[in-house]
């Protein structure tokens, strides 16, 4: 059933540009969508591993210029630069990954963010290789088989397939075994070892398949805006993503999902001031932690179960 | 390369008057963690509040620096005191990840409300010190980095005396090192998180005072000092002052020294690469946890 929506909801999608004309609907549409894939790949680190890591925002800083930089400076093309971006991401993830997840989760919230930043200063600082704030203008759009995806409703579409086949193996992953597996380390570690489950693997996986789907969407999201500078490793897009995930209900995979949508729609509805914009967003997300912890989703199971229970009385 | 010894000293004062105002701030952070078991993502806004406190009372007052260090400090211990009894007072321990969400939002709003306010343009403050400084031989320093330096200081042997002598310190050792134990003898958590809160509020606000003569002032200075003391305090062990203090003026001095001799990039990074090689050899920091200790 759930399914069922998800895949109308797809297609759906898939029609927005037949629907509107309008170039600013369909990016920002091209946004919701990246948006929603960043935000599910959180969930899966967050909500469901239960490893709160701010190193997403250097993964996605790292996806975006990795797919740049490897159409504009080493000459190859779009998905090939995508598929670099994440399979260096996932290097990366599992070499930063081993050290920082040994230690209490505490120091791994840090740890991480301390990563996120050290990716925005190097994005900063190296100039021969990402020229500094200046940025990298003028990055072309895709081509596959002699057609170029000139036009911002072609490039929906090649971010609509990328954000649907992310979102489909998220799912799959999150529904099996291995999804289970992390539900159970996020909540009780222990016990999980004691059923003989090691979760070093599971999280370390966890982590890099997060960083490599987060760096991808990056890589996307970089051609989204043809151009790419250290403003592209804001700690704006963080916030967004933990928002996102924390709305919709972290461990609820649909939840986030059908936030990442509504919720990226919110600041294009809110752009009278950049400054009141992000103060809005931090009333919403201190707002959220005290009296929705568990975000919408977490909501209405918990509504469902009130009435499971009264029914039964 | 050769090293010049009056370069390398001077580059060492340096790094030490820098270290010592880092472990303001992580001191802080550290003191919080040991009583309350979070994270405060606010802090680094304290400071800038602390600095902009500083920035707005210096004209007022005449450009005398001791008064207008005094009401900063007042200021960020007011804030403090908001911050605690209108949200950190709802946490309940071991809710670390809603800890850092909601101080990270909390950081948010301060800051944009105080870009709203004051704009981002950076402010130069000045002080009835001026950029005067004291000479020792061919090393010049000036004043405001000197008594910086000296108020850290003095505010660090402040600190241990009330954690190691007064009841209002010795129950936030008892907190930080058995919670249910200091519950059965009579102290209460929520004045000690309470009083803690505020102390490390007022530590912040020294250091935004004390950095507001020697930096620009903007409203995400917070933000890149905040950063850094987080590492700080994992290089030092979560909840370990004096490690937090060692780790600080280490770093720096490993700061100051990397300036003077290498590209600037490498300056920022040191912290990062510390850290991870920290948590590589020793995963729970260089001077590893036992309750919070002072000396």
């Amino acid at each position: 059933m759930k399914l069922l929506l998800a895949l109308l909801g797809a297609l759906a999608f898939a029609a927005l540009p037949l629907v509107t004309s309008s170039n600013y609907i369909i990016g920002v549409g091209i946004s919701a969508l990246i948006f929603t894939v960043a935000a599910a790949a959180l969930n899966l680190v967050y909500g469901f591993t239960g490893l709160l890591s701010f190193a997403q925002l250097g993964f996605w800083g790292i996806g975006g210029y990795a797919t740049t930089l490897t159409v504009m400076t080493f000459g190859g093309n779009f998905w090939l630069g995508v598929v670099y971006a994440a399979l260096l991401n996932a290097a990366l993830a599992l070499v930063i990954g081993y050290p920082i997840l040994r230690t209490n989760r505490h120091a791994f919230v840090i740890s991480t963010l301390t990563f996120a930043l050290l990716v925005a200063l190097i994005a900063r600082d190296w100039v021969t290789l990402t020229r500094g704030p200046l940025g990298i203008p003028n990055i072309p759009r895709p081509q596959a088989f002699g057609f170029a995806f000139e036009t911002t409703p072609s490039f929906y579409w090649v971010a609509w397939a990328f954000s649907v086949a992310t979102i489909g193996f998220l799912y799959a992953l999150c529904s099996s075994r291995i999804g289970r597996t992390l539900i159970a380390i996020k909540q009780n570690e222990p016990l999980v070892r004691a059923q003989g489950i090691s979760p070093m693997p599971y999280k370390l996986a966890s982590f890099a398949i997060g960083a490599a789907i987060t760096g991808a969407a990056g890589g996307v999201f970089a051609f989204h805006l043809r151009v790419i500078d250290p403003g592209f490793l804001d700690f704006y897009y963080m916030q967004t993503f933990l928002i996102i995930v924390i709305i919709g209900g972290a461990g609820s995979f649909w939840g986030v999902i059908a936030a990442g949508i509504a919720l990226s729609a919110l600041p294009e509805a809110l752009r009278f001031s950049a400054d009141f914009r992000m103060i809005i967003y931090g009333v919403i997300l201190v707002a959220a932690m005290f009296v929705m912890p568990t975000g919408v989703a977490g909501w209405l199971r918990e509504r469902k179960i009130a009435r499971m229970r009264q029914a039964l009385q | 390369m050769t090293i010049d010894a009056v370069y390398l000293l001077q580059l060492t004062l340096n790094g030490i008057a820098l270290g010592l105002l880092y472990a303001l701030i992580a001191v802080g952070l550290s003191l919080i963690f040991g009583v309350m078991e979070i994270i405060n993502f606010a802090h680094g806004e304290l400071l800038m509040l602390g600095a902009f406190a500083m920035c707005f009372a210096l004209p007022v007052m005449g450009l005398l620096y001791w008064p207008a260090m005094a009401t900063a400090i007042v200021a960020t211990m007011l804030a403090g005191f908001v911050i605690y009894e209108g949200l950190l007072v709802r946490l309940k321990p071991d809710e670390f990840e809603r800890s850092i969400l909601i101080t990270l939002g909390l950081s948010i709003i301060i800051i944009h409300v105080m870009q709203y306010l004051f704009t981002a343009t950076p402010r130069m403050v000045d002080s009835q010190y001026g950029f005067d400084g004291v000479e020792i031989g061919a090393i010049r320093i000036t004043w405001t980095r000197v008594i910086g330096a000296a108020a850290a200081v003095a505010a660090f042997a402040g600190l241990y005396l009330v954690l190691r002598y007064t009841q209002f310190g010795r129950a936030m050792r008892a907190i930080a090192q058995n919670r249910d134990a200091a519950l059965m003898v009579g102290i209460r958590p929520r004045v000690v998180a309470r009083n803690a809160v505020i102390l490390a509020a007022g530590l912040c606000g020294l250091a935004g005072a004390a950095i507001s003569p020697i930096q620009l002032v903007t409203p995400y200075m917070g933000q890149f000092l905040i950063f850094k003391a987080f590492a700080l305090v994992i290089i030092g062990g979560l909840g370990n002052i004096p490690g937090a203090v060692v780790a600080a003026i280490g770093l720096g001095l490993v700061e100051s020294w990397i300036g003077g001799f290498f590209e600037i990039a490498w300056q920022e990074a040191a912290v990062f690469v510390i850290m991870i090689a920290v948590l590589f050899l020793r995963p729970d920091g260089l001077f590893k946890r036992g309750g919070m200790r002072v000396g």
